[in-house]
């Protein structure tokens, strides 16, 4: 008899005893589902994050000052952070993997045009900042070298503001609108960049405008670059490319009292590992429990199939089988059996994942090696205790077994 | 040929020991066809097993074929029975969850035969035994005769030398006991070493040589005269 023969038998004696084998099975499908499950919820989180924290289209990784002096004559101090000026910014430009250092500054204005009244985000930026978040131009020009410069009043307002506040057939480019009660010349519309089901929500959906970053600074008596940000050639790279843009700002400016860095998205991802190493370990561990438990219970029925197969093996050991061939057949059966509970267990884990994906604000990823390692584990439990129940039945006595009552 | 000399079969030990055979000598050749009388708990069973590989002697010699089987281990016994032995059982015991070709196909799988040739001499036996009919049907679909008819065929099916029928008709009505009688002696014909127990005067007037046993001695050995 060879193993396809054995396992067909074995396939046939489960499926007639179909409610007492689910039932069996019950302790490894649930081991087996639970670990895939949480293994799988865990990483679609875990790509979630990652996906959140190193959103491919920004690709861009913010530069801090974190001062390193906090004390003078025992008292709190402030660390007022160094000035940073354009060039220096190009230098870092230098670093390797750096595709751009965007330096901006900001300000909030209240923008009137055509009776129509609105709070915006005004970004102060120079002649990079537009290529370098790939800007979508839709009337005029782009801000320049030169509106820098000589601290042009120039403006570019994105689609949203045109749509809010201008009427669709009035010319926009070439137009004078209000900020704070100051008159200044819109030389171009750009695509917005919020997404459209963003749009119209606060204030930040009102719209937003460029500036040159000299104006901004004048207007609002804020340093000329504020905010820093790094834009790397691969955006895997981007920590990295971070680190070594933060170091090169910190010897540039020189400051004694602080210095550059760049946030370290990875770290985030890092916490969320051992969080979820803890849970997985805590929930693997019930998972254990319950193959345990299943595998006792697997040997358990093993052990009733025997007593009551008893005249059978005991036939078939009168027609020539050997005790080789009867231990082979039970063991196949467990084995069978344990891995039959590993796959529904699978099976159970797809749909359960599959229905947690709707519900889920991210999607669980089913990892192929939990998968296996799932099934052979199931397989294994299967030999490990159909072991005893097979060497039972091997060794009765053919006459003894015939004679069973 | 079978050859027992001094065989004795002794269950529990000590104080407890109850002697079943005490001291058998026999001998059975090729093509003989034999039945084994006497009153029940004489040994009759016991004397079948030991014959068939079944169980072991405790004291004694058997020989089959020449050979000395004390030195056998269980696989060799195992093979021993499945190539040489074909039992017949009172209560028929076939597998109550195969059909009667697959039945009859049991010994083969572990003869190691292939599916094909299991397949072809399964059915060719059930013809022999008159149950070409009813190949598929499982034992509960079948009448006491025609279960005993696929063990018959089940016992034939590694073409053994000797085929052993511990009381065939034991479970069986007079006439289907007979049929069954003459299927067996049909298959003594073809060259069949037969052994049968039985308790009945008329089965064992069907056979060539009937031996009596009482308390575990062999009382009486005589040839048939018909
Ligand atoms: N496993 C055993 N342990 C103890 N005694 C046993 C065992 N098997 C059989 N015996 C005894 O051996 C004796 C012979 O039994 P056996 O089955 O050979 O008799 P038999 O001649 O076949 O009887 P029957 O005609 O009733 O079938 C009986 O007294 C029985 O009780
Ligand atoms: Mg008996």
């Amino acid at each position: 008899m060879n193993v396809r023969e054995s396992f067909a038998l074995a396939l046939s004696s489960i499926w007639n005893h179909k409610i007492r084998s689910i039932l069996t099975m019950l302790g490894i499908i649930i081991g087996v589902s639970a670990v895939i499950i949480v293994v799988a919820i865990g990483d679609g989180a875990r790509q979630q994050m990652a996906d959140d924290l190193f959103s491919t289209d920004e690709n861009a990784i913010p530069l801090y000052f974190e001062q390193t002096t906090y004390e003078e004559n025992g008292e709190m101090m402030w660390v007022e952070p160094p000035a940073v000026t354009g060039e220096q910014l190009d230098a870092v430009k230098e670093v390797a993997g750096v595709k751009y250092v965007l330096g901006t500054n900001s300000g909030w204005g209240t923008m009137n045009h055509n009776e129509h009244t609105a709070d915006m985000e005004i970004i102060g930026v120079d002649n990079q900042y537009f290529i370098a978040k790939d800007l979508t131009l839709l009337e005029g020009r782009r801000l320049n070298t030169r509106d820098n410069d000589s601290y042009s009043r120039v403006a570019m307002i994105d689609s949203l503001t045109r749509e809010n506040m201008f009427a669709a057939d009035e010319e926009a480019v070439g137009a004078i609108i209000d900020i704070n009660d100051n008159p200044y010349k819109v030389v171009g519309v750009y695509e917005s960049t919020l997404p459209p089901e963003f749009r119209h929500m606060d204030e930040f959906s009102n719209g937003q405008m460029l500036m040159p970053r000299t104006l901004i600074s004048m207007m609002f008596g804020s340093p000329e670059i504020d905010t820093i940000n790094v834009i790397a050639d691969q955006p895997d790279n981007l920590t990295e490319t971070g680190f070594a843009a933060a170091e090169k700002l910190t010897e540039l400016t020189g400051s004694e009292e602080g210095m550059y860095v760049a946030e370290d998205m990875s770290a985030y991802v890092e916490e969320f590992d051992s969080f979820y190493m803890t849970i997985t370990l805590f929930i693997s561990s019930i998972a254990g429990i319950s193959l345990l438990v299943g595998g006792i219970g697997v040997m358990n029925i093993m052990l009733v199939s025997v007593t009551e197969r008893t005249r059978e093996i005991g036939l078939r050991k009168a027609l020539g089988a050997t005790r080789g061939q009867i231990l082979r057949q039970f063991l196949i059966e467990s084995v069978t059996l344990t891995s039959l509970g590993g796959l529904i267990g699978i099976g159970f884990a797809a749909l359960v994942t599959a229905v947690a994906a709707v519900f889920l604000p991210f999607t669980p990823i089913i990892n192929p090696v939990v998968v296996i390692v799932g099934i052979l584990f199931s397989s294994m439990i299967g030999i490990v205790f159909g072991i005893l129940p097979a060497n039972k039945a091997s060794k009765l006595s053919p006459i003894d077994a015939l004679r069973y009552e | 040929m079978i050859r027992l000399s001094q065989i004795t079969k002794t269950y529990g030990s000590g104080s407890l020991a109850v002697p079943v055979l005490r001291g058998i000598d026999l001998e059975i050749g090729d093509g003989e066809f034999v039945a084994i009388m006497g009153p029940s708990g004489s040994g009759k069973s016991t004397l079948m097993n030991i014959i068939g590989f079944l169980d072991k002697q405790t004291g004694g010699t058997y020989s089959l074929n020449g050979e000395d089987v004390k030195q056998a281990n269980e696989k060799q016994l195992a093979g021993l029975r499945n190539r040489h032995i074909g039992f017949v059982f009172q209560q028929f015991f076939l597998l109550p969850r195969l059909n009667a070709q697959k039945n009859v196909e049991t010994p083969l799988l572990y003869a190691g035969v292939s599916k094909k040739e299991r397949s072809e001499r399964a059915l060719g036996l059930l013809e022999k035994v008159g149950l070409k009919e009813r190949t598929g049907h499982l034992p509960s679909e079948l009448s006491g005769g025609q279960k005993q008819r696929v063990a018959i065929a089940r016992a034939l099916v590694n073409q053994p030398t000797v085929i052993l029928a511990d009381e065939p008709t034991g479970a069986l009505d007079s006439k289907t006991g007979a049929q069954i009688m003459e299927l067996l002696t049909e298959l003594n014909r073809e060259g069949k070493t037969v052994i049968i127990v039985t308790h009945e005067e008329e089965i064992a007037a069907c056979t060539d040589r009937i031996i009596v046993l009482r308390d575990g001695l062999i009382v009486d050995d005589r040839k048939v005269t018909s």
